[in-house]
């Protein structure tokens, strides 16, 4: 077990192409990391130099306390698991699964033990005599996962192990890694483009984008308070709303719509009164009954079309005389034609306000 | 099986149904004859005497393995089978593991970037013929003439640069990814190398070393020009059944069907792990 630090760390290609600029994290012994942002973002190029899959072009980076910048891959103590597995086709399973092992000369009846402690742990157990061409998709992945398991490195890191399987298995996997964690505590750095595996499995989040990152912080906190347009557009599905509209000190327009400011927004918004901003309304901030949330203002919606989840069904819908889509939440019996119109009360307390030139998040009292 | 479903498929599309499957093959035999009538040809005449084997159209003649014994007992043929066997075995024992290193070397550091990769491929588009004399030259003075060492180092000219270039593949793309899970599990490069690369991409190597064998072994024009008698090899030898007297058709089918065996013997295996080696891509 151990902390992983990265500070001011920069990935560099020869070509010019910066990967990752001046990203600093420190993870904390034992927690569950996760690195999420959408594809060429620089999460795995993060993770991989991590791993020392990857050479750092400038900063420092700590495991355990100890820099490690130019250690070998193979003395860094991590294991990781890939998107395609790796595993290593000319072994069998038990062999994929003690190949670290044997090359550290770990004593044979040690060796044989912990495979099998690990194979009974995954359920592998019957599988070990198996070549990794003979096993399905869920098989190879537990099998990948084991062979990072067996060796109890500092640390485990994931990159993107569970997109590869359909969705019943990846979320039974995403059960078992949460469980797994608890059970080991030991350090995982998570890599995902997929924002319901991090906000289900991580303990803090930490969102990346064009190389830099953009925040850090627990899912809930990164879902309250996004810094900015590209964090409350990216997590949560639907994610938030964001509609053009003009703050004024007592109110805010979007198009026709018009939204009085609470008393706390007023002050804290301020002495941003008269200009442009965009408008972040969160899908689940919308009520049918008008005492759902005790400050709220009525918002006139035409419906465009509703998706029919089963839980719940998503109302696509645009606001009184605007081309603007937004989606809403509504309960499960919800129903609404095309082109009707239905009234929702907006819990204004979730009011989130964005720069529109900058898209960063206008400052918000913690409480209103 | 396949009898059967041309039967069952003429009788559901009748005429137009046979004439379509029926022409292809047709056309296949005839040109699988055209590839397989020398080759027979040669077979009967190793099995017949000097003067049935010009007859035309063939005549059956004295039928026996008189020409066999002949190019043992008239012809050093033995010698020449030696020499090529241990020419081919020694430039493909020596070209492969460099080749492999070498392929390597392209695959995972881009060493010597494209530039060393075309020179590698150049010395391949050269006429062999314009090599031959400067090696002369060099052998002339180093002592390597007539030796079957000095043909070996001849052969690796040919066989390094192909054998290198066919396994580049073998090193590129998945094998990558398996070489970094076995780097992080705590392998150093030379092991991942040797335990993960090299085994993963056995059947492309053991099909890159059938294939030297096979360059080395039907080489004709560097053996010929650098061999001495004690050297040389079975092509060189069989050119030499061209007597001022005529060519000795019969023994020398005889020993060109002797000298084929090898080759035919290494055919499926050849076979087997190219097919093997070429679809090891599928990791998923």
């Amino acid at each position: 077990m151990a902390s992983i630090s990265l500070s001011n760390i920069h990935k560099l290609y020869p070509n010019g192409y910066a990967a990752v600029r001046d990203v600093s994290l420190d993870i904390r012994d034992g927690e569950f990391m996760i690195l999420l942002g959408p594809s060429g973002c620089g999460k795995s190029t993060t993770l991989r130099m991590i791993a020392g899959l990857e050479t750092i072009s400038a900063g420092d980076l700590h495991i355990g306390g100890a820099r490690v910048n130019d250690v070998d891959p193979a003395d860094r103590d991590v294991a990781i698991v890939f998107q395609n597995y790796a595993l290593y086709p000319h072994m069998t399973v038990a062999d994929n699964l003690s190949f670290g092992l044997r090359l550290r000369n770990v004593e044979r009846r040690i060796i044989e033990g912990r495979v099998a402690t690990i194979a009974g742990m995954l359920g592998i157990g019957d599988l070990l005599a198996r070549k990794p061409a003979q096993l399905s998709g869920g098989q190879r992945q537990r099998v990948a996962l084991g062979r990072a398991l067996v060796r109890e490195p500092k640390a485990f890191l994931l990159d993107e192990p569970l997109s590869n399987l359909d969705a019943k298995l990846r979320a039974s996997m995403r059960t078992e890694l949460i469980k797994l964690h608890r059970t080991l505590g030991t350090t995982i750095v998570h890599v995902t483009h997929d924002q319901v595996e991090a906000m289900t499995m991580g303990e803090r989040i930490c969102i990346m984008k064009d190389g830099v990152i953009v925040q850090v912080g627990a899912p809930m906190e990164v879902y309250r308070n996004p810094v900015n347009t590209f964090v409350a557009g990216f997590l949560a599905s639907p994610p938030m709303n964001l509609l053009h509209g003009m703050l004024d000190s007592d109110r805010i327009s979007i198009g026709d719509v018009v939204l009085p400011l609470p008393q706390s927004l007023r002050r804290a918004f301020a002495s941003h009164a008269g200009r442009k901003v965009i408008v972040g309304l969160r899908p689940e901030d919308f009520h049918l009954k008008a005492d759902a949330a005790p400050v709220a203002a009525p918002i006139e919606v035409v419906s465009v079309t509703t998706e029919v989840l089963g839980p719940e069904v998503i109302l696509v819908g645009t606001l009184k005389n605007s081309s603007a889509e937004l989606h809403i939440r509504c309960p499960r019996d919800f129903r609404s034609e095309p082109g009707a119109m239905t009234v929702f009360n907006y819990d204004l307390s979730q009011l989130q306000l964005f720069d529109i030139e900058t898209t960063t998040a206008l400052m918000r009292p913690v409480k209103i | 099986m396949i009898e059967n479903d041309h039967k069952s498929q003429g009788a559901a599309f009748g005429m137009r149904g046979i004439v379509k499957r029926v022409l292809p093959h047709i056309i296949l035999c005839a040109f699988s004859l055209m590839i397989l009538m020398p080759l027979l040809w040669i077979l009967r005449v190793s099995f017949t005497d000097r003067l049935t084997a010009y007859k035309i159209p063939p005549e059956i003649g004295t039928v026996g393995l008189m020409n066999y014994v002949e190019i043992f007992q008239r012809y050093p043929f033995a010698s020449w089978f030696l020499n090529s066997l241990i020419v081919a075995l020694g430039a493909t024992a020596i070209a492969l593991p460099l080749a492999t290193a070498l392929a390597y070397a392209f695959a995972r550091f881009n060493t010597g970037g494209t530039f060393l990769r075309l020179g590698v491929l150049a010395s391949q588009m050269l006429p062999p013929i314009i090599l031959v004399l400067p090696l002369f030259g060099m052998f002339l003075m180093a002592g390597l003439m007539h030796s079957r060492t000095g043909l070996v180092i001849a052969h690796l000219t040919i066989s390094l640069p192909f054998l290198s270039w066919m396994l580049v593949s073998f090193f590129e793309g998945d094998v990558a990814r398996l070489e970094e899970a076995a780097r992080v599990d705590g392998a150093t490069r030379w092991q991942a190398f040797r335990h993960i690369a090299v085994p993963v991409a056995a059947p492309g190597i053991l099909a890159a070393g059938l294939l030297g064998f096979i360059l080395s072994w039907n080489e004709f024009l560097f053996a010929l020009v650098l061999s001495g008698p004690s050297s040389q090899t079975l092509p060189v030898g069989l050119a030499a059944l061209e007597t001022h007297a005529g060519v000795e058709i019969a023994p020398l089918a005889a020993a060109t069907v002797v000298s084929l065996v090898p080759v035919f013997a290494l055919l499926p295996f050849l076979r087997k792990h190219l097919i093997k080696g070429l679809s090891l891509g599928a990791l998923k």
